[in-house]
């Protein structure tokens, strides 16, 4: 088998002329072309996590006197990051191939991680003012992903929450949360869930 | 004088595994036999060959129960697609 096999392969070599390598290079490029992975399932996930973290922040420090116990809402991130994770290497080995950009993507979210993770360990040293912290990183990378899979919703979450981000600075410490979770809404979720739909 | 084309791109399987290894991170076996449209046999000799001339580098692990084989293209064979290229514009120049 291996013999005529190899035969083809000489003919096949033999016939190859400059204009069909390049045609064949070409066609094996756009095969690979728009193979990135859909994304909506973190946005969705982040999206509803971080939103419930946000109105439960709100609600703790309006509501009730247990304002001190309030930021436990946010250990909710532990498990989304590990399911997160999971999730991630589970779809690389679904897909059989990982781009340039999902590797771009990859490292843009885990170094968005990164950067927001300090405001969290030492949120009670700025009077737990996260969101104003963390929604202008947020914003950046949720931009760029929508660059990144040129999609122009995640563009315009990315938009809203550098505005969100802004005005986080012009409302009181507890009324951020409620801008926070808006611009979750309207940053993660509606173009998470139009993402979703486009099957992109 | 055109510059020669590199026998071991020269041939469809191989550039074809090579284009698709340029344009990504690193591709599964069962990823480069559907796109290259290949049969499992071809391919694996193909693969080999690319392996064992340093263009590419083979991983094998498992996925569960079932072998998994990732390539990834190496600098040595980024520059020889390049220079691949390279040679061909020469060909196709009018």
């Amino acid at each position: 088998m291996f013999v005529s096999l190899k035969k083809h392969m000489e003919t096949k070599h033999d016939n190859l002329n400059p204009q069909e390598s390049l045609e064949l290079i070409t066609s094996m490029i756009n095969q690979v072309k728009g193979n990135m992975l859909n994304g909506s399932f973190y946005f969705l996930l982040w999206g509803w996590v971080i939103t419930f973290c946000n109105v439960g922040m709100y609600y703790f420090f309006k509501y009730t006197e247990y304002q001190n116990y309030a930021p436990i809402v946010w250990t909710l991130c532990i498990p989304a990051w590990i399911i997160t994770m999971i999730y991630s290497s589970r779809q690389e080995k679904k897909a059989g191939v990982v781009t340039h950009l999902d590797r771009i993507s990859m490292w843009l979210w885990i170094g968005l991680a990164i950067t927001i993770l300090p405001s969290w360990i030492f949120g009670a040293q700025t009077n737990w003012m996260v969101n104003a912290i963390v929604l202008m990183p947020v914003g950046l990378a949720t931009f760029l992903s929508g660059i990144i899979v040129r999609f122009r919703p995640l563009i315009l979450g990315g938009i809203t929450f550098w505005i969100a981000g802004t005005l986080c600075y012009l409302v009181g410490p507890i009324e951020q949360y409620l801008v926070g979770a808006v611009a979750m809404v309207f940053g993660y979720l509606v173009p998470g869930y139009m993402l979703k739909k486009s099957n992109l | 004088m055109l510059a020669e084309l590199d026998p071991l791109l020269h041939s469809q399987l191989r550039l074809g595994i090579m284009s698709i290894l340029m344009s990504v991170e690193t591709a599964e076996f069962t990823f480069l036999k559907e796109k290259t449209n290949s049969t499992a046999g071809n391919l694996s000799v193909q693969l080999d060959k690319l392996s064992e001339a340093g263009y590419i580098n083979i991983e094998k692990s498992f996925k569960g129960k079932k072998p998994l084989t990732t390539c990834k293209i190496t600098k040595k064979g980024m520059k020889a697609f390049e220079e691949y290229v390279n040679a061909l514009k020469q060909y196709i120049k009018p």
